[in-house]
């Protein structure tokens, strides 16, 4: 499903960002990428979904050789994942609804589906009921939700989350934690990047730690 | 359904930056109805070369010395060409008369004169039809090197001249259209950045999410376009009210210098043409500053 050979990621001044990774992550499994700040979790999953470009190796994901995708087809790549940011990147002029339903419009959906999959999506997050809200009006963990909702409303094969607890009290941070372990339920591959150990520790999933760009433990 | 739907944003874009979008409408009625005076003015003076050339005609002096066998040679010449329309012969005489006619008030200097220094002549008119006045030209060089023509006259010079200054004004008209929609371009990519820029988070999103380029860019692409129509439409109101005024205003001396001939206005073609440019420009602003932004993005 997710295959790193020999990774490697320079940022602009040679700052090493990722070293020699190899990786490999199977179907439908749960993963927690963690490790300090600045150890590399973020670059880690920009490169899967072609957000950045890396310096050498092979990276396959869906059986698509990433590295090689052109930039205008990576939309192709992109519409297998969902990813969940720790700063939410909800649009402010756009509605609870409107906000989750914008992942569906983008990929040119039709009106009645998204009608129908949006609010699914809300209510699988628990926030049917805020749908008109604006979501500057919910608490950080109800927003955290609508990202969920709209990273979930077009049924990708993988879910990246980078931080996504990371500006979350702790027992919100199990509540959110649990959506993406019911995402792993229905079927989806979930990568998720993490600094908080408690919640690895609790979890129990296979972790990836990662240390200067390097990988510590697979 | 998918235009419609990016119509709907880009129209929602403009209300969104209503001083900006207001802004480079007005820039572009303003650069696009100086262009349409212009085009006005060039369309005028093209009626003018029109109405003039079509009065165009060789008058073809003969030498004094002339038998009637030289003339029908020359009558057969004549004869041969389709192009001619009428053949007026005036003899020496009546050239004569008609210049005493025509200056009654000189009669001191004509009583003076105690001979005739006029020659024949045949007065050549042609038919219209495209390249006449080429035609004419041609005609005239063949009757120039007859033994049997003294001189010629047909106003070629100032003909050749008024092309010249016709093909000038042609030229002129496309640098100053193509230095304006330079202009245009740059604001528009401008504004149209301004625009994006506003919405950068959104674009950002837009790319995570898997939507196409030309999902991104369409609505950009439009919200340019409406733009340049808008500014032509304004453009040429605009441009015909000048027209108007004008018209109205000083219809005496156009009247006069015109030779009683109409003040037109652009054609419905060059109001398409002034359209259609100004609709490209919009688009072609916003399509530079779009890729540009797009660009800018890290997963683009």
């Amino acid at each position: 499903m997710i295959q790193l050979y020999n990774v490697f990621k320079t940022y602009d001044g040679n700052i090493p960002a990722l070293v020699d990774i190899s990786l490999l992550i199977k179907e439908q499994s749960f993963v927690f990428v963690t490790g300090a700040s600045g150890a590399g979790k973020s670059t880690l999953l920009k490169l899967l979904f072609g957000w950045e470009r890396f310096d050498s190796g092979q990276i396959l994901v869906k059986g698509m050789n990433v590295g090689k995708i052109k930039k205008e087809k990576l939309y192709l790549l992109r519409r297998h994942i969902g990813v969940v940011f720790q700063d939410y990147k909800l649009l402010p002029n756009k509605t609870v609804f409107e906000n989750v339903a914008f992942a569906m419009e983008a990929i040119g959906a039709s009106s009645r589906s998204m009608r129908y999959k949006t609010s699914d999506a809300l209510k699988s997050v628990g926030l049917f009921k805020k749908r008109d809200s604006n979501p500057m009006q919910l608490s950080g963990g109800e927003q955290q939700r609508v990202a969920i909702a709209r990273a979930l409303v077009n049924n990708p094969a993988i879910l990246l989350a980078d931080e996504p607890t990371g500006n979350l009290d702790p027992d919100i941070s199990l509540e959110i934690l649990k959506l993406f372990e019911m995402a792993n339920q229905q079927g989806m591959t979930v990568v998720f990047a993490t600094h908080n150990h408690e919640l690895v520790r609790h979890a129990n999933y296979p972790f990836i730690i990662l240390d200067k760009g390097n990988v510590v433990r697979p | 359904m998918f235009y419609s739907k990016h119509l709907n944003k880009a129209l929602d874009n403009l209300k969104s930056n209503p001083q900006t979008s207001l802004i480079s409408v007005s820039t572009f009625a303003a650069a696009f109805c100086i262009l349409g005076l212009f085009m006005v003015l060039y369309v005028n003076l093209d009626s003018l070369l029109s109405t003039w050339s079509r009065q165009v005609q060789i008058i073809v002096y003969l030498k004094d010395d002339l038998k009637n066998p030289q003339r029908k040679t020359l009558e057969a010449l004549f004869a041969k060409n389709p192009q001619i329309s009428s053949v007026e012969y005036v003899s020496r005489q009546a050239a004569w008369e008609n210049f005493k006619n025509t200056f009654s008030a000189e009669t001191e200097f004509l009583q003076s004169l105690d001979f005739n220094p006029l020659p024949a002549s045949y007065n050549l008119r042609f038919k219209p039809g495209p390249n006449r006045v080429e035609n004419i030209r041609l005609f005239a060089e063949t009757l120039g090197k007859k033994s049997e023509v003294e001189s010629l006259e047909y106003g070629e010079k100032w003909i050749s001249r008024f092309e010249k200054f016709m093909i000038f004004l042609r030229v002129f008209l496309l640098a100053v259209g193509g230095l304006l929609s330079l202009g245009l371009i740059f604001i528009i990519s401008n504004t149209i950045k301004l625009s994006a820029l506003a919405r950068k988070n959104e674009i950002e999103l837009m790319l995570m999410i898997g939507a196409t380029h030309r999902y991104i860019k369409t609505p950009f692409l439009l919200e340019g376009a409406l733009q340049g129509a808008a500014g032509a439409v304004l453009a040429l109101l605009a441009a015909k009210g000048v027209h108007g005024y004008m018209s109205f205003q000083f219809s005496d001396s156009i009247a006069k210098i015109a030779r009683d001939a109409d003040f037109l206005f652009i054609g419905p073609s060059g109001i398409l043409i002034l359209f259609g440019v100004s609709v490209a420009v919009g688009w072609l602003g916003s399509y530079i500053s779009i890729n540009k932004v797009l660009n800018m993005e890290n997963g683009s």
